[in-house]
């Protein structure tokens, strides 16, 4: 997979994480939403009406594009969380 | 929580801080809400301290004394709620606080400073609700917060001189930038210089971008901006146009490129929502950066008791936000009498003075990176513009014909600024739309109503209800 993590930084404590069931490994004071991202997932969901796909939009906790469940907590914004270890996150590809 | 505070700051951006530290010590109850987990807003991002060295991270003068600032805040004698939003502000400064996403406090102010800041300005392009078109903050808080890039192959479309900024971080950290393509047209830029005082500092830190990405052969183009961005589950490719003077595509002018991420914004807009719940009076003012929050010298607002600062007065960045933390906190000082009348008299002066001057330029950069009649004109008309509820431009144009002339009334006819994000993200642009294909002024048009919870919440939250 395409690590999108900028390279030679030494990064904070390494914590295990699962998206969708599989695991990944993050570290601590990344967010939900640089984890996915730095892991090749781009897709969180589909939108409401168009069916329409969707990811990371504002970053910022404004736009509500980015949600995702969170230890089986639905429509969270991905960019306001920050990876804990054995955190859960599932991404909403299919569903609408 | 207590039931009870003498002043509730809400925003822990840079006036908020500023404010919080000179009320700090001196015996007021004083509750400080922000969202986030940390203190410091989105300037003074919380860069994790090994990050930090590794990034070789240097903050300018100014964001070192706003790390400083926050360090000191926290060590103080105020009551600090991270993760904590203000969900409702009813009579009498009545707060509903929700901590956390999980529980919800009722709390009584007898003062409240507003210090809510500003968010990101979009001008809607073909494509741009695709994964991997990301607003430019959202990658300058993953590489500077999280030491993650946006993509491998990015662009840059838009406006303002945080385009910049951005640029130079992903040159920094290995990304290949295929170019910044900003909207407005570079002699523009030489003509407004000699209409306001421009301030050296921030064209010297502009300078320092500039000559980053100049000595990395990455192209800069000026009146050029992204018009359609494609690909199936995210943006393979982007076209990027020349524009006119009014901002209309130049038909032949199309360039395409593969990319994997297509980063964009047209400056910021102040969040006037809460202030507004409050009942807060609001004015218009493009030279301001648009709807912006009413303010006495005093930066007391409409209501008394209840004052204003930072972005929402105005957008001019920092430096304005640090001063106006300073003269809200005086004239909280005075309204409790911790103030000689002497003392607050001359800082204020001192300080308003010095006020006239950030506000000119933020004029300077709000009306060169100001979104023009044709660059509205000249959005298709299959393009997203309410991200929440995929409401189209040509169903926003039907509506308008049809005689919903204001935001209210696309509300209730297409569902516009309707969803989770209640309008934060497509407001302006609809403001933007309804002017221009109606001639009305934006006063005539007003804005998007607020109503509590000004944030969607987790019904859990209310569940958990103390009173």
């Amino acid at each position: 997979m395409n690590d999108l993590r900028i390279k030679g930084i030494k990064r904070q404590e390494e914590v295990k994480i699962k998206v969708n069931g599989q695991e990944v490994i993050a570290y601590e004071s990344e967010t939900v939403l640089s984890v996915l991202i730095a892991n090749g997932f781009k897709v969180f969901r589909k939108s409401a009406v168009e069916n329409e796909y969707r990811g990371g939009f504002c970053g910022m906790g404004v736009c509500y594009d980015c949600l995702v469940t969170i230890n089986g907590v639905p429509q969270l914004r991905s960019c306001m969380y920050y990876v804990k270890e054995g955190m859960e996150i599932e991404t909403d590809e299919e569903k609408v | 929580m207590k039931k009870k505070y003498n002043v509730v700051i809400i925003g822990g951006g840079f006036s908020g801080l500023v404010a919080a530290d000179i009320l700090s010590n001196r015996g007021l109850s004083i509750l400080f809400v922000d969202e986030n987990n940390y203190l410091g807003g989105q300037l003074l991002r919380k860069i994790p301290e090994r990050l930090g060295k590794y990034l070789k991270y240097k903050p300018d003068s100014i964001k070192k004394y706003g790390y400083n600032l926050a360090k000191k805040v926290f060590d103080s004698d105020i009551e600090i709620a991270l993760n904590s939003r203000v969900i409702g502000i009813y009579k009498d400064k009545e707060l509903l606080v929700e901590v956390e996403e999980k529980k919800v406090f009722n709390v009584k102010a007898e003062v409240i400073l507003f210090a809510t800041g500003a968010r990101e300005r979009f001008l809607p392009f073909k494509g741009w609700t695709l994964p991997g078109v990301y607003s430019t903050g959202m990658a300058q808080i993953m590489m500077k917060s999280s030491g993650v890039l946006p993509g491998r192959n990015v662009l840059i479309s838009g406006s303002g001189m945080f385009l910049f900024a951005v640029g130079y971080e992903l040159i920094k950290n290995g990304a290949k930038l295929h170019g910044i393509y900003e909207n407005s047209g570079f002699v523009d830029k030489v003509k407004l210089i000699s209409q306001f005082i421009p301030q050296f500092s921030k064209f010297a830190e502009g300078g320092r971008y500039l000559f980053k990405i100049y000595s990395s052969l990455v192209p800069i183009r000026y009146r050029r901006r992204v018009i359609e961005a494609r690909g199936d589950k995210g943006v393979e490719e982007v076209v990027v146009a020349k524009l006119n003077k009014e901002g209309y595509p130049i038909s032949g002018s199309e360039k395409v490129y593969k990319v994997d991420s297509l980063l964009t914004g047209f400056g910021f807009v102040a969040n006037i929502e809460l202030p507004q719940l409050a009942g807060c009076e609001t004015e218009f003012d493009k030279k301001k950066g648009g709807w912006i929050i009413k303010v006495k010298d005093n930066l007391e607002t409409s209501i008394s008791d209840i004052y204003a600062a930072g972005e929402i007065t105005g957008i001019a960045g920092s430096l304005k936000s640090i001063n106006e933390g300073k003269i809200a906190a005086n004239s909280i000082l005075k309204r409790f009498k911790l103030i000689e009348n002497n003392d607050y008299e001359n800082n204020l002066k001192k300080l308003i003075n010095e006020r006239k001057k950030h506000l000119k330029f933020g004029e300077y950069f709000n009306t060169l990176y100001s979104i023009g009649k044709g660059d509205i004109l000249s959005i298709d008309d299959n393009t997203v513009i309410c991200r929440c509820e995929d409401v189209k431009l040509k169903d926003i144009k039907e509506s308008v014909k049809n005689g919903y002339t204001t935001p209210g009334g696309l509300k209730i006819s297409v569902r516009a600024g309707m969803g989770n994000c209640q309008a934060r993200t497509c407001g302006p642009v609809i403001y933007d739309i309804i002017n221009v294909l109606t001639n009305k002024g934006y006063k005539d048009i007003g804005t998007f109503s607020v109503r509590p919870p000004i944030k969607p919440i987790c019904m859990n939250s209310l569940k958990n209800f103390e009173d």
